[in-house]
């Protein structure tokens, strides 16, 4: 049968032009692996609630009561064998994929691999980042539980306070005002349609870059090189090896998954109930904890008008913040640049200021995590914004001077 | 045209509107137009209806209900309330608009200060917005069991922290501005009713 389908499709040329590339091998470049096999998991249990889910607010009977269709058809799903952990599962996945992509990014800064000729693909995966930010958003809203209601009203008023172009943009996003018939529909099309496209989408071209450039290699291959004159790559083919370590690593996340999702509950939606006149008290997943926790330190009274437009301090927090987060992130590789193609990662103890800046930067967003806690370690807004400030500066000026002295004792005293 | 070795009909003459200039040109164009045709569909997606945000349609006389719990659409007794006890309510028959939310708090009368409007209280009872200026969450009840008149407004989402003594003056949190303030009365039959509209602006400022 091999044969047959060899002569139609070549398969062999195949393997030999595109399975046999080569992988350079490091632990750490598995991380990318755990977002991409977690986002494969999403799609399969998303098919899954997909195929029983009903994006509608219309009112129906649920056990005697009228409740959203929507809210019923979670209901149904998680009464359902095993309906509760694909729905688990899928919830988990969104985490730890999440989780997974700032984990690849923050290796990457610190081998500082994004470098030319790589800049093209750190930009690629901060697109992903961000997308993968607005599919958790829309799924927030479709069990249309009281929690979903909330969490995406306060979406809406962000969206609502771009200045100048606010009201446009909340009711393109929304489909009108928010709470209204139109938005679960909408978001349930973005959510399972548009995003996840997007996605795939920005996915190929992500790994077509990466198979075209090839990927950056341990820097103990280049002394392997030059001691064998050889101009290739070190690693192992795509198939078989890299593929059956991919296959294992994929079952052992998924076995993860599942571990973890059967026993830790998340997002209980009969606890938080169909929408109701009272907001239960929660907190966003924790990717929505930074600007969370920002929206919680910007006083008040911080309000003003520039050009005509109303700069109030959601837009501070929820619109000018997050932008200049990616803003940053973008600037990395057109600051920090290389005039020859770099191939080898390098060495993060070896670059004192990025490497500072990697953890200052880490700090602070953690910092900032932790004031999303400040009503449960009753700490006044204020007083966290000087802890914040002070644990920022303090990580910068120590990681900094460690790593100089480190380089000095290294290099017999020379300045790097 | 003649063909000269090396050079194509387009590049000879580098003057003018050349053949390449021409349906580059023409390319353009086409995707301009194409493009801003599709511009008429974002009018359709994004839809114009105007009357965002909250819009309160309670009148004077209304009958205060409540809200949540298992006495949902029930008449509130003004009798059933202690000092330090709070209720969300709504005015009777009027649940399906959120704008209507109100937070009806119990207090001891002597309690009031400026810049509360004494005149919209009645024998201690008063009554704000329950919609948070912030971001729109509804406000909970944090209730004081030693010295009830401590309690105050929160809003779970961000914590803002309201006074409810003082006018709901913004106490602590990102809120900008205090919840506004109804009038409510206590009627013969012990049921409550609401006496005036809202003294400011509800719901986020944004």
């Amino acid at each position: 049968m091999f044969k047959w389908f060899d002569e139609r499709l070549e398969l062999k040329k195949f393997k030999e032009k595109f399975l046999s590339k080569t992988f350079p091998t490091h632990p750490t470049f598995l991380i990318g692996e755990i977002a991409l096999f977690s986002f494969i998991t999403l799609v399969v249990t998303g098919i899954f609630l997909g195929l029983l889910y009903e994006p509608s607010t219309k009112m129906v009977s649920l056990f005697g009561a009228m409740v959203p269709a929507a809210y019923a058809s979670v209901v149904r799903i998680d009464l359902l064998p095993m309906g509760m952990l694909i729905r688990r599962i899928h919830h988990w996945s969104a985490m730890i994929m999440i989780a997974a992509i700032l984990a690849h990014l923050m290796r990457v800064y610190f081998t500082s691999a994004y470098r030319n000729p790589r800049e093209i693909n750190w930009f690629v995966g901060l697109g992903l980042f961000g997308i993968s930010l607005f599919a958790a958003f829309t799924g927030y809203l479709l069990p249309y539980s009281n929690f979903s209601v909330t969490a995406t009203s306060i979406g809406y008023y962000i969206a609502k306070s771009v200045p100048w172009i606010g009201n446009w943009i909340s009711t393109l996003l929304f489909a009108g005002d928010f709470p209204s018939n139109a938005t679960v529909p909408r978001f349930f099309f973005l959510h399972v349609m548009f995003i996840p496209f997007l996605l795939v989408s920005l996915i190929v071209l992500h790994m077509v870059i990466l198979v075209k450039q090839k990927h950056t290699e341990p820097a103990v291959n280049r002394t392997k090189k030059e001691s064998q004159n050889g101009k290739r790559l070190i690693g192992i083919p795509i198939w078989p090896e890299q593929a059956i370590i991919s296959i294992a690593f994929y079952f052992f996340l998924l076995f993860v998954i599942v571990l973890i999702a059967t026993y830790i509950p998340l997002n209980p939606i009969e606890s938080y109930g169909p929408p109701a006149a009272g907001t239960p008290v929660m907190r966003p997943d924790w990717y929505f904890l930074i600007v969370y926790g920002f929206l919680k330190l910007i006083p008040g009274d911080l309000s003003f008008s520039i050009f005509g437009g109303k700069i109030t301090p959601e837009t501070i927090g929820g619109v000018i913040f997050p932008t200049f987060l990616i803003l940053v992130f973008a600037l990395i590789p057109l600051l920090d640049r290389a005039k020859q193609p770099q191939h080898y990662i390098s060495n993060p103890l070896h670059r004192p200021f990025m490497t500072a800046l990697g953890i200052t930067g880490g700090v602070f967003l953690t910092m900032l995590i932790v004031s999303g806690y400040i009503d449960v370690l009753k700490i006044a807004p204020k007083t966290m914004i000087l802890y914040v400030v002070l644990a920022t500066a303090a990580a910068g000026a120590v990681s900094y001077s460690l790593l100089r002295v480190y380089n000095r004792n290294k290099n017999g005293g020379k300045n790097v | 045209m003649v063909n000269e070795p090396g050079k194509t009909p387009d590049t000879m003459d580098k003057k003018g509107i050349t053949r390449r200039k021409f349906i580059l040109g023409t390319i353009l164009v086409a995707i301009a137009g194409a493009l801003g045709s599709l511009f008429s569909l974002l009018k359709v997606l994004a839809p114009s209806k105007k009357g965002s945000g909250y819009v309160s349609t309670i009148s004077p006389g209304d009958v205060l209900v409540y809200a949540t719990g298992s006495k949902i659409g029930m008449e509130i007794k003004a009798s059933s309330m202690n000092a330090g006890d709070a209720e969300l309510v709504y005015p009777k028959g009027k649940s399906s608009n959120p704008a209507n939310l109100v937070q009806v708090i119990k207090l001891s009368e002597q309690d009031f200060k400026a810049p509360t409007n004494v005149q919209l209280t009645d024998k201690g009872f008063v009554a704000y917005s329950a919609i948070c200026t912030h971001l729109g969450c509804t406000v909970s009840w944090v209730k004081n069991q030693n010295s009830p008149d401590a309690s105050y407004t929160e809003c779970f989402c961000h914590n803002s922290i309201f006074n409810p003594s003082r006018g709901d003056l913004v106490e602590g949190g990102p809120a900008p501005i205090p919840l506004a303030q109804i009038g409510v009365r206590v009627n013969n039959d012990d049921t409550l009713s609401f006496t005036s509209d809202f003294t400011g602006p509800i719901g986020p400022q944004v």
